[in-house]
């Protein structure tokens, strides 16, 4: 089983490494001198090349990549143009409130979805269902960044239970952990149902319930475990698109998190930046896939026996 | 006989479904006693299945609707019974075993751990104790005690086939329940699994209502034969009775679609005709459009039970006036 | 020779037999309630992108600001109001209905295109090209779809087609993994061997055969796929890239309401909820797809 993690993480490496490569590539089109952002509007046409030639931006884009990867491989991730400081200190700092956001609202997501899920597939076609897989087919209509607002208005400013935005205090994470988690909610819950419903008409539950195992143990014990398989594959994949909503959900309740650090720094056009940023989140879905690849093997011995 | 391990009266089932309602089960009756062996002979769809899963209360009942009849198993009325007390009868009064082996084990979970579970819920042992024996029931169906750790997909279509008799007899049931045991297996599986079921249907003393489509089948294991067509049981009879007496043409139907291993010019002489739409079943005789031997009566009239012995009956029109009309089939024979 | 006989009538069996099978699955879509209103919001949505013109002038009532009619709440006269420069929301969301479907069509089709051949010709002749396609969109696929198309858009610029380029891209890996799972499970099948026997070129097996049969999922896909990228082009659009201003776009619509949304709610209400609406729809569309092409439910 270790040997199989560790394949998988070295199988890692070449692909953040094309992640690293693909994207300086795309951000290298970006136009504009970034010399001359640098220094501002009145800078002059010396000022512009010597900052130029001493960033090393004259050199074509390879040269400039295989840089930043020598200084990436140290820990460096370069300088803000922005701000000055270290690229890895700002996301130090801000990676946390990032971590916080989609862990809580992947936990919310699984706890309410997986239930509700097996509920709604025991009692195929009751009122819980069919109201249930409306409910949750709206939920992956809404946008988040819609949801959030609406929550806003509603339970911050209308209500005022909450606050609108920032981290202060444990309060200020309701609403946005909710909205994140809305819609992987929605989306989990109708995979955890579907699969369930195919798992139940398998013949295996038939021969369970043949042997006089009761009902509660067959969901629970033979019809559960196999319904998760597909399912913990969904939530791998939701996790996905967490992150990528947290730049979303940030933006709309003012979260210093890194995804709104990036959407900042594009506008910017502070490259060292954005770079950092898509790098990290590459990384945490990666590591986030691994697990899940993981818990896959632990749980079907059909995979695990393909890795002893 | 009031002795009968099984008894099943006038059992009619049907499937209510969007696109209509499936007379899946049409009035059955069968008796079985203690120790004997009844094949359940038809073709896919004759409602053998539906019937089986009904002795267990196991008809999802969304769809499936008992619409009529008794089951007394055991001397337990089946219909009145709670869904918890027939927890307590699956599994160790009687057990059944299904058709597809590469489906029926759970491939989360061992074999060993499935096999022990049907031992737990019924006896009061330890979990040591349950495993121990399920290692040992194992043995008793030719696999090694030592794998009871494996998963199903370690093991062939065979040996899952042994694991699931191993499970379904791990509490030594007064019945079991074979739906197409062999079917999915390879001719030569299936003589060692047949084999297998017969050493253990004497060892346990057991009662066994085998379903199959299989004469071949039927001929090797079973005691009685029930003939089942659209729902109902055309004819029923000893084994002797069945093969040497035939009384019913689907009956006949069936031995003559046995390919002839020895005459090598022999045609096949296949029953013509499809089953009838079970959303739409005939007024008369349900067998009447496939049957050589059709009268004008059949198309009006349900034919009504006509005994041959005790033992022996049959569903047909051709004997209403007399009981001696004979088949073509036996006339033809030695 | 007989034999072109039999493949003439052989030709036309298969003819019939796809005509009813897709009178079949139009049958069985129209039996779920919930499709049938999918599609009735999305030919509704349609109507709106194509009539706009005729139901309201974009240069005298969609851009043209007002001052005076700022922030009035919806009425007769502007039925879901006005935003912060005097322009009637109504108006603004129909021509918007004219972006959000155009970039989700259009990056769908580049998505299906580029993703699906790549994922057809990496699952049908399988081996090292399989792994090398593969390897490559694995690199794709470690970045969150979003964060993908977000930082193609800012690389490229903001504008409608670079918008359709950064959805587009971000979502073919997705689109060849569907496309070479349908082929790899259809690839094996027993006529694909017996086309391959009688001599059948490779673009014909997977022409005629592979594909017409595989379809049923990337169908699926490809509606739900529409339903993202309608998302997907108002969150880039609510945080500053894609559509400038003053086109109307659903996202940026958002994006520029909040500041008032305490006391005019509609202003974020109306644009939000034609988003929900349009994704709404093409998820019941695809759902209902879904059951209507899968052989097991019947």
């Amino acid at each position: 089983m270790s040997k199989y993690i560790l394949r998988r993480l070295l199988m890692m490496i070449p692909v953040l490494l094309g992640v690293t490569f693909l994207v300086y590539f795309i951000i290298s089109l970006t136009p504009g001198d970034v010399a001359a952002n640098i220094l501002g509007v009145g800078a002059t046409q010396e000022a512009i090349i010597e900052l130029t030639e001493e960033m090393g931006l004259d050199d074509p884009v390879i040269v400039q990549y295989g840089r930043y990867m020598g200084d990436l491989v140290t820990g460096d991730m370069g300088t803000s143009y922005a701000t000055g400081k270290t690229v890895s200190s700002e996301i130090g700092q801000r990676f946390p409130n990032t971590l916080i956001l989609t862990i809580s609202a992947i936990f919310l997501s699984v706890l309410i979805s997986i239930p509700i899920g097996v509920i709604s597939a025991t009692r195929q076609y009751s009122i819980f269902d069919n109201v249930g897989m409306v409910i949750a087919l709206i939920g992956i209509s809404m946008p988040s960044f819609w949801t959030g607002l609406i929550l806003i208005i509603v339970f911050s400013l209308k209500l005022g239970w909450f606050p609108s935005g920032g981290i202060d205090g444990f309060s200020s994470w309701i609403l946005p952990a909710f909205t994140l988690a809305i819609a992987s909610t929605a989306s989990i819950t109708r995979t955890t149902r579907s699969s369930m419903l195919e798992v139940i008409r398998q013949d295996y539950i038939n021969t369970a319930k043949a042997k006089g195992v009761s009902r509660k143990i067959v969901i629970r014990k033979h019809a559960l475990k196999n319904a998760l398989i597909p399912a913990i594959t969904v939530i791998g994949l939701e996790f996905g698109v967490l992150l990528g909503g947290a730049v979303l959900t940030e933006t709309v309740f003012s979260i210093p998190g890194i995804g709104r650090l990036m959407v900042e720094s594009i506008q910017r056009k502070d490259t060292p930046m954005v770079l950092g940023c898509i790098i990290i989140f590459a990384v945490a879905f990666s590591l986030v896939n691994l697990l899940i690849d993981m818990l896959y093997a632990y749980i079907d011995p059909r995979i695990k026996s393909n890795y002893s | 006989m009031s002795d009968s391990l099984l008894k099943v009266e006038d059992l009619v089932i049907h499937f209510e479904t969007e696109d209509g309602t499936v007379e899946a089960v049409n009035g059955i009756n069968i008796e079985l006693a203690k120790g004997r062996t009844l094949g359940l002979v038809g073709e896919t769809g004759a409602g053998k299945t539906t019937t089986a899963l009904s002795l267990l209360k196991l008809v999802p009942t969304p769809p499936g609707v008992v619409k009529f009849g008794r089951i007394h198993l055991d001397g337990v009325d089946v219909m009145n019974t709670s869904e918890k007390d027939m927890e307590k009868l699956r599994g160790n009064i009687v057990s059944m075993i299904f058709q597809d082996p590469m489906t029926a084990l759970n491939p989360v979970i061992t074999v060993g751990d499935q096999i022990a579970e049907a031992i737990m819920i019924h006896q009061k042992v330890s979990v040591a104790e349950a495993n121990e024996k399920a290692k040992e029931m194992l043995e008793i169906v030719g696999i090694p005690g030592a794998r009871s750790g494996e998963f199903p997909h370690q093991f062939s279509g065979g040996m899952k086939q042994r694991v699931v008799i191993a499970i379904a007899l791990s509490c030594s049931p007064k019945l079991l329940i074979a739906d197409e045991p062999t079917t999915a297996l390879d001719v030569t599986i299936q003589a060692q699994v047949l084999e297998l079921m017969k050493d253990l249907k004497i060892k346990y003393e057991m009662a066994m209502l085998l379903i199959t489509h299989d004469l071949g089948v039927v001929a090797e294991v079973c005691d009685d034969v029930a003939i089942m067509y659209a729902g109902r049981v055309v004819e029923q009879g000893s084994l002797r009775e069945i093969f040497k007496n035939t009384k019913h043409p689907y009956t006949e139907g069936l031995f003559n679609s046995i390919p002839n291993i020895d005459s090598r010019k022999a045609e096949l002489k296949p029953i013509r005709g499809l089953m009838s739409d079970p959303y739409n079943l005939p007024k008369g005789c349900t067998f009447c459009d496939r049957c050589d031997y059709a009268l004008e009566i059949c198309k009006t009239e349900k034919p009504k039970r006509i005994d041959f012995s005790e033992t022996h009956f049959s569903e047909c029109h051709l004997y209403n006036d007399s009981l001696d009309f004979q088949l073509d089939i036996n006339k033809t024979e030695d | 020779m007989s034999s072109n006989v039999d493949a003439i009538k052989a030709d036309e069996i298969i003819k019939t037999k796809k005509r009813s099978q897709s009178a079949d699955v139009w049958k069985r879509l129209k039996k779920s309630k919930a499709a049938v209103i999918g599609l009735v919001i999305i030919v509704i949505f349609v109507c709106m992108a194509i009539f706009a013109p005729v139901i309201a002038d974009y240069d005298t009532q969609v851009i043209k600001m007002n001052i005076s009619e700022r922030l009035e709440g919806p009425s007769s006269n502007h039925f879901f109001g006005t935003d912060e420069y005097g322009r009637d929301i109504f108006y603004r969301i129909v021509y918007g209905t004219r972006i959000s479907l155009f970039v989700g069509v259009i990056s769908v089709g580049i998505a299906l295109s580029i993703g699906g051949f790549l994922g057809a010709i990496a699952g049908y002749y399988g081996g090292k090209l399989d792994n090398a396609i593969m390897r490559v969109l694995d690199v794709l696929l470690a970045i969150p779809a979003i964060l993908l198309a977000i930082t193609i858009v800012s690389a490229l610029g903001s504008s409608i087609i670079n918008l359709m380029i950064a959805v587009g891209i971000s979502n073919i890996p997705g689109f060849a993994r569907v496309v070479r799972a349908a082929i790899l499970s259809v690839k094996d099948q027993e006529y694909i061997e017996a086309a391959r026997a009688i001599g059948a070129k490779d673009h014909t097996i997977i022409l005629k055969h592979v594909l017409p049969n595989s379809m049923a999922p990337i169908i699926v896909y490809a509606t739900l796929k529409v339903a993202t990228a309608i998302m997907a082009t108002a969150s880039l659009s609510f945080i500053g890239l894609g559509v400038q201003p003053p086109t109307p776009e659903w996202g940026s619509m958002l994006a520029s309401g909040r500041q008032y949304m305490r006391d005019q709610m509609y202003i974020v209400m109306f644009p939000g909820l034609a988003i929900v609406m349009a994704v709404l729809s093409l998820n019941l569309i695809g759902d209902g797809l879904r059951d209507a092409l899968d052989p097991k439910l019947k």
